[in-house]
């Protein structure tokens, strides 16, 4: 029994410990100034993990909207509210799904790159031969790859929610024969710029920070094998789902709690 | 106190989870020649290319190189001391989204101010030396293994350093290849007056080109000295890993109990 | 020109993300960014707010003219206190006016609804509305019903 007991706290120090490791790899790596020359790896960066995430995102988004409106308009017309059918696409869309679904998949798209491109380049001595060329792989490799998910994800977020609630569009107004206009009337009473779109942001910028962090951070101290490099990957992908729906819990919680 | 040679290692000491990797260590390496570390597997030589780069601090002891302990450096005055050696690692760990001749031009960007026709006819010198100047444009991943090596060669030696440290640079390599880096080892070491130190276990190409060898072994030094003096050696744990002797100070047997007890079938009492 | 379409591209994503996020803002919430346009509170008393809650519209002939602020009991007159912020456009509500509260739809989402009266002055900030008609509580309605209905057999 006190084997058990041991067991588990020792489990529990050692990731208090990586936790720690993960903060101080972070901070080494974003606390520095910025130079000028480190905007052309940016937006390399940029392109690796945003617009190579562009088109799983943009496809995602529209049969996810689509979706939103055939379920949607089956529910309501049960209760002779079709015409809500707008504002249900786009508050769902705005609040919660794009946010989460859009960072689900980046995760497992660009976090999971990330961490297997850090994780070789560990294994194949690339980051030990920056050290010694007098280079800090934290703020060459390491930094930019952050901002650049920092920056991607809330866009890819918007991008998101527009595409959704154009494919709910197509399925409502186009095949179901929701009138247009109520479509969109509806949806601009409902749906509120602070309450909704923006505190839809903030969850993606929250949601941007835990994949970004966690899969550097896998990347950054993996065991230098193909097997370590492929336990991280997995690591990554698993541990930042679980970190975007719970803090989705949280910031839902705090955002929209209040108000019944 | 005066150090007498480009690296000096004073009493260090060095554990790996609980295993003393050295313990009380000491040697030297002159300025100016060629010195193999040498050892059986695990006896430490690639931590100890490592501990005189600083990426890894004794625990106890000090690691002089160009003068200073390393341990005391901040990473400014690292980074000075890094920028007058070259490394080259076993697997040429060149960066895999650059160019070769990105590759070999990367130390020269980070630490000298050139201008583009003098980086570019620098690079391409280097290249030449080790015989690859025509596969400037290719990617990493184009090359095979020996001219990986051989990039990364001219990429350490890019900066014109006084001192380059080559871990394992012969390992896994064909006849034609090994002697082409023996070739080029030499050449440049002469060439550039530098020091360089390599890692390496095999015998016959180290000690063709070497102008004094460390054996390290039991955490400690076996012994130092020229090629030929290591080769005359009477210590029964140097002749094993001289001469090859499969069994020996060193034994061929991994600890385990009489072979009669394990076997199944057979009666026991 | 490989290095050209990485720079394209990464521009034309950050353009349309930010596009994508003004037409969240302009088409999709109807901008109610008004948050800076000048309002005045206005109180009612109600016997009976049951559903109404902060947030809900206050309408004037069918038009939105502000917002519920919050719904509390005041002690004095144990009623409940409902305040309101109208925008400040509307200047012209008598102190006769009315306030109803009114539910929207089948879903039920309560409102308040006002009907201007007779008078020649207006609210301005701070008064009270003391002519106001409770929620319809759906009890009270099948209760009434029912003893209308035992009434006439």
């Amino acid at each position: 029994m006190i084997n058990v007991i041991a067991d588990i706290g020792s489990i529990a120090l050692g990731k208090l410990i990586r936790m720690g490791e993960a903060l101080l790899m972070l901070l080494q790596a974003i606390v520095v100034k910025p130079k000028i020359s480190s905007i052309s790896r940016l937006i390399q960066q940029l392109y690796i993990v945003g617009v190579q995430s562009l088109v799983i995102i943009l496809v995602s988004a529209l049969f996810i909207g689509m979706v939103l409106g055939l379920q949607g308009y089956t529910l309501l017309s049960a209760y002779g509210s079709e015409q809500a059918v707008g504002q249900m696409v786009a508050l769902t869309l705005v609040r919660e799904l794009s946010p989460v679904v859009a960072a689900l998949l980046f995760a497992g798209r660009a976090g999971s790159a990330l961490t297997a491109e850090i994780g070789l380049m560990k294994a194949t001595e690339q980051l030990a031969s920056l050290e010694m060329f007098g280079v800090d792989p934290l703020h060459r490799i390491v930094a930019p790859r952050f901002w650049a998910g920092m920056i991607s994800l809330p866009l890819l977020v918007a991008i998101f929610s527009l595409v959704g609630i154009y494919g709910g569009y197509l399925v409502a107004v186009d095949w179901l024969g929701v009138y247009g206009g109520s479509y969109w009337g509806n949806m601009q009473q409902a749906v509120d710029f602070n309450e909704d779109v923006l505190n839809g942001m903030v969850k993606a910028v929250v949601f941007a920070f835990l994949i970004s962090w966690t899969a550097l951070y896998q990347g950054y101290s993996c065991i230098p094998t193909s097997q370590g490099i492929s336990a991280a990957t997995t690591r990554t992908v698993v541990y930042s789902s679980l970190a975007i729906l719970g803090f989705d819990f949280i910031l839902t919680a705090l955002m929209f709690g209040g108000t019944i | 106190m005066t150090p007498k040679g480009i690296i000096e290692i004073k009493n260090v000491t060095f554990y790996r989870a609980d295993r003393a990797i050295f313990k009380n260590l000491s040697c030297t390496i002159s300025t100016g020649k060629i010195t193999a570390i040498m050892g059986a597997s695990g006896s430490g030589k690639t931590t100890l290319l490592r501990l005189i780069g600083g990426q890894l601090q004794p625990d106890e002891g000090q690691v002089f190189l160009f003068g200073q302990d390393v341990a005391l450096l901040n990473t400014l005055h690292l980074n000075q001391l890094r920028s007058r050696m070259g490394v080259l690692f076993q697997s040429g760990a060149l960066f895999t989204d650059l160019s070769v001749f990105d590759n070999v031009a990367f130390p020269l960007r980070e630490h000298l101010n050139l201008s583009a026709d003098d980086l570019y006819n620098r690079v391409l010198l280097k290249l030449e030396a080790v015989g690859l100047r025509g596969a400037r444009d290719l990617m990493p991943s184009q090359l095979s293994g020996g001219m990986a090596r051989r990039v990364a060669l001219a990429r350490a030696v890019a900066i014109e350093p006084e001192l380059i440290l080559y871990d394992e640079p012969f390992a896994g390599q064909d006849p034609i290849a090994m002697a082409v880096l023996q070739r080029l080892i030499k050449h440049i070491n002469a060439q550039m007056q530098l020091t360089s130190v390599l890692v390496s276990h095999d015998i016959t190409e180290a000690f063709a080109i070497s102008d004094e060898v460390i054996l390290l072994g039991h955490s400690g030094v076996l012994a130092q000295g020229s090629p030929d003096e290591l080769k005359a050696s009477e210590d029964p744990a140097v002749k094993q890993f001289i001469h090859g002797e499969a069994d020996g100070v060193i034994p061929f047997h991994f600890a385990a109990p009489p072979l009669q007890e394990e076997l199944r079938g057979l009666n026991h009492d | 020109m490989k290095k050209r379409w990485l720079e394209l591209s990464v521009g034309l994503m950050i353009v349309a993300g930010i596009a994508a996020l003004i037409t969240l803002a302009i088409q999709v919430s109807g901008g109610s960014m008004s948050r800076n346009a000048d309002h005045y509170t206005v109180t009612a008393l109600f016997e009976n707010a049951a559903g109404l809650s902060p947030k809900a519209k206050v309408t004037m002939a069918g038009v939105v003219v502000g917002e519920v602020v919050s719904v509390g009991i005041d002690p004095y007159a144990l009623k409940a206190q409902v305040h309101m912020k109208i925008d400040g456009q509307v200047n012209y509500l008598s102190i006769d006016t009315s306030a109803s509260i009114l539910t929207s739809g089948l879903l039920g989402e309560k409102y308040v609804g006002l009907t201007v009266g007779a008078e020649e002055d207006v609210l301005v900030d701070g008064d009270v509305i003391e002519d106001t008609q409770s929620a319809l509580v759906l009890e009270d309605l099948i209760g009434q019903f029912l003893l209308n209905f035992g009434d006439n057999t």
